[in-house]
């Protein structure tokens, strides 16, 4: 859908709605569970493990096998192909054989005409355990020395020679909790099986070529027998990056084995008790600084709970790692971390993609330097940020060419009017016993790539057809981020059309094979890039027709490839910009001029690499950068909170679609507010996870937004060497809520004047806050 | 006649349960995602817990169509009959112009990964429909039901605004008779009774066949509003044998209010209990306003958060503190039971077989008395209380001493109880910070509540101590 801005000074600029706003609002927008591919389509269910750990001493399906309506009921011993179905390392198994490592892994597959038989398929299978054994927590894990990969490090400087010059130093530990995704879209895949090999996979994946992979390495085929599609997802936020790929691994060897289309659609408490989540962290760290609070050292050990298998544990610690000292130049620093192996699901990819959990750990530890100093926290921060000239390189030995922090904290203290409020709360709190306010800032610099270089590659493919209309196919996936709204404001921006003559097709593998995962925000960046490449070298083919046909027609002399120019639907010499030739007509001529109208586009991002032994390297294209501030209030009897209001400045580069990004902003933002509030994971004493269900598990609603809310984007910023000037928008912004609970740290603070650190870590629950409360009170009466 | 007619699409459908596609046990949710044009309704949780699945429900009151957002996947389809079906697929006019709600969403960038769109659309088209002054407190309580993971709601609230701003008449109100008079076509008076093999449904519309059908049928389910029923289907998947679906017996949907009490039919939904409470109870309408979700609120009825009697139930303390009673009836009359007495043990009540839940019937207080309620909840809204009260004080005005109080607490036990040790402490003394403190002291120690999912026991017990410190801040300062 799209809109011709009026009045706008160039009149080729359109402002484009989310591509597919309409659908959405209408329903008819298509997600896997309505496709309607055959009348045939089989219904198929997981059946899983209900041990943390434990030997299976038996599996017995014979009576499920003989149900009618059951058309196969699978186990390991069935699996065609390499039953595994890790991204990385091959350590997880796609169907469990002798042994089952955490609840919720998958042991057998059922497919059935409905839901119905499915389930009294699943009464009839008998499964016996040995228990054994489980690790439900990394203190177990350490004990049991239970590591995924190494203990890896990142080193700069002498941290411990500075920690004895320090004149402060300050130890702590902190805890940051798991994350449930909660895409509204639980995960699905439907898998349609061709002749001989083939097979189609409609799937949920922000990796659709990794879900063909996986997908053919099961059913034991070559991958040019899988062609996986994805037309759009009902939300991922990294939940979808490895996580479908298990379904559509189901799916399909149940679809192979009934040679029958099966779906997949995972039951919202299924869904929550078998995938993955955001990585808990326990962190110990220390950190040295002197009376004015500029930071020396600091060293911390980050460990998180991998869960059962690897999945993408290690990059995730590694983004832990390199976010770890977040938008601060710190000369001497020691960042460990460990990934440790329990009997939990596996944790996956998470908007952030360890990011928060490292940075958490600087903020919590800058906070405590501020109340250590009697000092306000902001300009604690303000100070130890990065500066040009001298204070530019990270401690993995980066440098940064361009630094927004000062320019955006200057912007954001003066427009949030931050010194004069904090000075009203600390009066408000001073004369209130049981409500109390804090306001806190906090800046969000966060690396743009994958980490891993060679992820960072994307490709398109544009199609012209001869009535002028143009297809374009590229590697990324749309999963409500609005990448294809800004891929069609790509095409049409670089073909100098209007997008409405330009469509973009589901992602396709078959189309456009061998892509990254749609993630670690670059999905604009890489794929953008690939589109371009592919639309220059269509254009570079035109335009000597182009020049051609101008002077055929309007007599002037013939313009040189660099005079000629697309824009505003036509195609002109810039020299005679009147003379115009309509795009439909001049690519109606290059067809009968024999002119391929189909290009190929690939990008890779250029100069990054990362040394994972020396833990050096140049590992990110660029840096976003962002601010927030942010007041609450507290409850101090009752532990509820809510968030007054919030300022926020992001730098988005030259936007791309301002309302989308706005939107990223806005959505990253309350999802980070989630994790650091209300959404708790909980587990049993016997691995059982007690959190499973939207009932028990609270994502943020619309009454928990700020009651004020103004997000804005940084003014005349353009990015160079990225697509149209911009920057990647997905995952900053979610840590931009770091902000929420400093605040409620500095208000639950106040109960004992600031004298005490209180016991807030993440996530800030009703009852983390009581506790806390309580704690400070004891503080407090002993004191005195 | 195995039968129930609703509309849909402009026509009267025709469900017919002699057919083994749907069981009268189907939800609305899965009968729209089992028809080809109404994919649009989505599922998220299948417990009421996120409203993916809202759809709107127009019914005849006083020839005039009343619309409510409700969870189609709490819904049985039987609850459907004599009423109509709106989904997201029927806002839009014929030649696919958008209703106005649905081109505000897209207007302010209100959708990204549109999963949940469909649900916050309806949500806000019942809104549109209402004509109520939409100020920013009704939208938020619009769709407060209504969970989105990607857009932080500011979009939606922002496209909620400015649709309701410019409200006029939609292809519904031209529609309008034409629905009246296909809805009057609906016989809706004579009880429905859907007989399969497996499965007894009754749908009576009158109490007099109510009380026949409980008497026949002692152990039927009793449905109303389905939002605690409905999840033994959607998610433990039982079969339901037979149940009674009161949720169309008018009888039942009265507020009477005399000077001395507020008498409360079972089957008013506590909405429309909410509205009326304002004025006269406000501390049930502060508990109300958090009960659940507007799509919840619109179908759960006070008889059914009374009959579940589950240790959790929202208005159970603040009617306890309210010495509320509940009517029971059965073929023979009527009997009048305490709220105290009426609930004996987890999710047990003093319910006869042949017995159904009649009315509340509460006292209104004199205006000296206080009475006030609290909910704790890891989240604010649409949560179920970690801890809650319904806190009343009775004082002598001269001397402030406790004549009465009365200290009812949810989720700290296995069914509403009240903090008695406290109670009798306070009672008699004057009313002042040592013996609140004293009294919270004792009500820190008075229970002895469970860790779960919602919070450890320490947490229950240090939120019940302080609810009755709050309790006096407040009350205090109003002195």
């Amino acid at each position: 859908m799209k809109k011709q801005q009026a009045n706008n000074k160039s009149k080729h600029k359109e402002v484009l709605f989310h591509e597919s706003a309409e659908k959405h609002v209408t329903g008819k927008a298509v997600y896997v569970n309505d496709m309607n591919v055959s009348s045939q389509t089989l219904f198929g269910k997981v059946v899983y493990s209900s041990m943390p750990h434990a030997a299976i001493i038996k599996c017995d399906i014979s009576k499920a096998k003989q149900l009618k309506g059951v058309h196969a009921v699978l186990t390991c011993e069935d699996i065609p192909g390499e039953n595994q179905m890790g991204p990385v390392f091959h350590d997880e198994p796609c169907l469990a054989s002798d042994r089952v490592t955490c609840i919720g892994q998958a042991i057998v597959l059922i497919a059935a005409d409905n839901e119905e038989i499915a389930r009294e398929a699943e009464k009839l299978i008998s499964i016996t355990y040995k228990p054994l054994e489980a690790i439900l927590d990394i203190e177990t894990a350490m004990a049991h020395d239970s590591k995924l990969s190494p203990t890896r490090k990142i080193e700069r400087g002498k941290t411990e020679r500075s920690f004895r010059k320090a004149a402060h130093i300050i130890t702590g530990e902190l805890r940051s909790g798991a994350q449930e995704h909660w895409y509204l879209e639980t995960q699905s895949a439907l898998c349609v099986p061709g002749e001989d090999n083939e097979l189609t996979v409609f799937a949920s994946s922000q990796n659709p070529a990794e879900t063909q992979a996986i997908v053919a390495e099961v059913l034991g085929v070559s991958r040019n027998n899988v062609v996986c599609e994805v037309k759009r997802m009902g939300g991922a936020f990294g939940g979808k990056e490895t996580q479908g790929n298990h379904v559509a691994a189901w799916a399909a060897l149940l679809a192979n084995a009934c040679k029958r289309p099966v779906l997949i659609h995972l039951f919202r408490d299924d869904d929550q008790k078998i995938t993955g989540k955001r990585h808990p962290f326990l962190s110990h760290y220390k950190i040295g600084f002197d009376d004015d609070g500029y930071i020396s050292a600091y060293s911390v050990d980050l460990n998180a709970d991998a869960g059962h298998a690897a999945d993408l544990s290690m990059a995730i610690l590694e983004r832990a790692m390199l976010h770890a000292e977040n938008a601060y130049f710190i000369p001497n620093v020691l960042i460990t971390a460990t990934a440790w192996r329990t009997n939990h699901f596996s944790n996956t990819a998470f908007r952030g993609f360890g990011g928060p959990q490292g940075m958490a750990v600087i903020e919590h530890a800058i906070d405590r330097i501020a109340r250590y100093l009697k000092k306000d926290a902001a300009a604690i921060r303000y100070i130890n940020f990065y500066k040009f000239p001298y204070y530019i390189a990270t401690p993995y030995g980066q440098r940064l060419d361009d630094i927004q922090l000062q320019t955006i904290t200057d912007k954001i203290i003066t427009t949030s009017d931050y010194i004069k409020r904090k000075k009203a709360i600390d009066v408000f709190n001073h004369n209130s016993s049981f409500i109390k306010r804090g306001l806190a800032f906090t800046p969000v610099k966060f690396g743009i790539s994958f980490t891993t270089a060679f992820l960072n590659q994307a490709g398109a493919l544009v199609n012209i057809y001869h009535d002028g209309t143009v297809l374009v196919n590229h590697g990324g996936t749309e999963m409500g981020q609005g990448l294809n709204t800004k891929m069609l404001q790509i095409a049409a921006a670089e073909l100098g059309i209007s997008a409405k003559n330009i469509t973009v097709n589901a992602t396709n593998t078959s189309k456009v094979p061998n892509t990254s995962a749609t993630a670690a925000s670059s999905g604009t960046d890489l794929n953008g890039m690939a589109l371009k490449n592919a639309v220059d070298k269509l254009k570079e083919r035109l335009t000597p027709l182009a020049a051609e046909l101008l002077q055929e027609k309007f007599g002037n002399a013939k313009a040189g490839t660099k005079q000629i120019s697309f824009k505003g639907n036509t195609v002109f010499d810039k020299r005679f910009q009147q003379n115009t030739i309509p795009f439909s007509e001049l690519i109606a001529q290059a067809y009968l001029n024999q002119i391929s109208l189909s290009a190929t586009g690939f990008y890779k991002t250029p100069d990054i690499f990362f040394d994972r032994a020396t833990g050096i390297g140049k590992p990110f294209h660029y840096f976003a950068y962002g601010t927030s501030v942010s007041e609450v209030e507290i409850d101090t009897l009752t532990g509820a909170h809510k968030i007054i209001r919030v300022d926020i400045l992001h730098d988005v580069g030259r936007s791309l679609n301002e309302k989308i990004d706005l939107g990223q902003i806005c959505g990253g933002f309350v999802q980070g507010v989630g994790w650091l509030t209300t959404e708790e994971i909980k587990w049993d004493a016997k691995g059982n996870l007690l959190t499973y269900s939207p009932d028990t598990y609270k994502i943020p609603t619309a009454q928990d937004i700020p009651e004020i809310f103004n997000i804005n984007l940084l003014r005349n910023s353009y990015n160079y060497n990225t697509i149209r000037g911009s920057k990647a928008v997905g995952e900053p912004p979610l840590m931009l809520a770091f902000s929420v609970w400093m605040a409620i740290r500095y208000a639950v603070s106040a109960m004992a004047d600031h004298r005490f650190d209180p016991d807030v870590d993440i996530p800030a629950t009703n009852e983390t806050i009581l506790l806390a409360i309580e704690k400070l009170k004891l503080l407090q009466k002993k004191v005195q | 006649m195995n039968v129930v007619q609703f509309i849909l699409d402009d026509k009267i459908q025709t469900i017919n349960f002699d057919n083994p596609e749907y069981t009268p046990t189907t939800t609305v949710l899965k009968y729209l995602r089992s028809l080809r044009q109404h994919k649009g309704v989505k599922e998220g949780c299948g417990e009421g817990d996120c409203g993916a699945c809202t759809v709107v429900i127009a019914e005849l009151a006083e020839d005039k169509l009343y619309y409510r957002a409700v969870d189609s996947c709490l819904i049985f389809l039987p609850m459907l009959h004599g009423k109509q079906l709106i989904t997201v697929e029927n806002l839009a006019g014929a030649s696919g112009e958008l209703h106005p709600v649905q081109k505000a969403m897209v207007d302010a960038y209100a959708s990204q990964c549109g999963y949940c769109t469909p649900g916050f659309v309806m949500s806000l088209f019942a809104l549109y429909k209402s004509r109520v002054e939409a100020t920013k407190e009704i939208i938020l309580d619009a769709i407060t039901g209504n969970l989105c993971r990607c857009t932080g709601y500011q979009p939606i609230i922002v496209a909620a605004a400015k649709a309701m701003k410019a409200r006029k008449n939609d292809i519904f109100d031209k529609k309008e008779a034409q629905t009246i008079a296909l809805l009057q076509q609906i016989e809706r008076s004579k009880t429905i009774g859907i007989i399969t093999s497996v499965q007894q449904y009754f749908k009576p519309f009158t109490l007099s066949d109510t009380l026949k059908l409980r008497s026949a049928h002692p152990k039927a389910e009793i449905i109303s509003g389905n939002t605690d029923t409905g999840l033994r289907v959607t998610k433990r998947h039982e079969l339901l044998p037979a149940i009674i679906d009161i949720s169309d017996v008018n009888d039942l949907k009265f507020i009477k209010i005399t000077p001395e009490f507020m008498s409360v039919g079972s089957g008013v939904s506590m909405e429309i209990l909410k509205e009326n409470s304002k004025e006269i109870f406000p501390a049930l309408y502060d508990i109300l306003r958090l009960f659940g979700s507007k799509q919840i609120r619109s179908i759960a009825t006070l008889g059914g958060n009374l009959g579940s009697a589950s240790p959790i139930g929202d208005s159970l303390p603040v009617l306890i503190a309210c010495k509320a009673s509940v009517v029971v009836e059965n073929k023979n009359g009527t009997r009048r039971i305490d709220l105290t007495d009426f609930i004996r043990s987890y999710r047990t009540t003093d319910l006869k077989a042949d017995e159904i839940i009649y009315s509340v019937e509460i006292p209104i207080p004199d205006p000296d008395t206080i009475i006030r309620s609290y909910k704790i909840s890891k989240r604010r809204d649409l949560d179920i209380s970690t801890c809650s009260a319904g806190f009343r004080l009775e004082l002598n005005k001269k001397s402030h001493i406790v004549k009465n109080i009365i200290l009812a607490y949810g989720g700290m036990a296995a069914t509403t109880k009240c903090a008695l040790t406290a109670e009798k402490f306070l009672k008699g003394k004057v009313w002042n910070k040592t013996n609140a403190d004293k009294a919270s002291d004792i009500v820190f120690n008075e229970f002895t509540p469970l860790s779960d999912a919602r919070s450890g026991e320490e947490f229950r017990r240090l939120a019940a101590r302080n609810l009755l410190l709050k309790f006096y801040e407040e009350t205090a300062s109003q002195q």
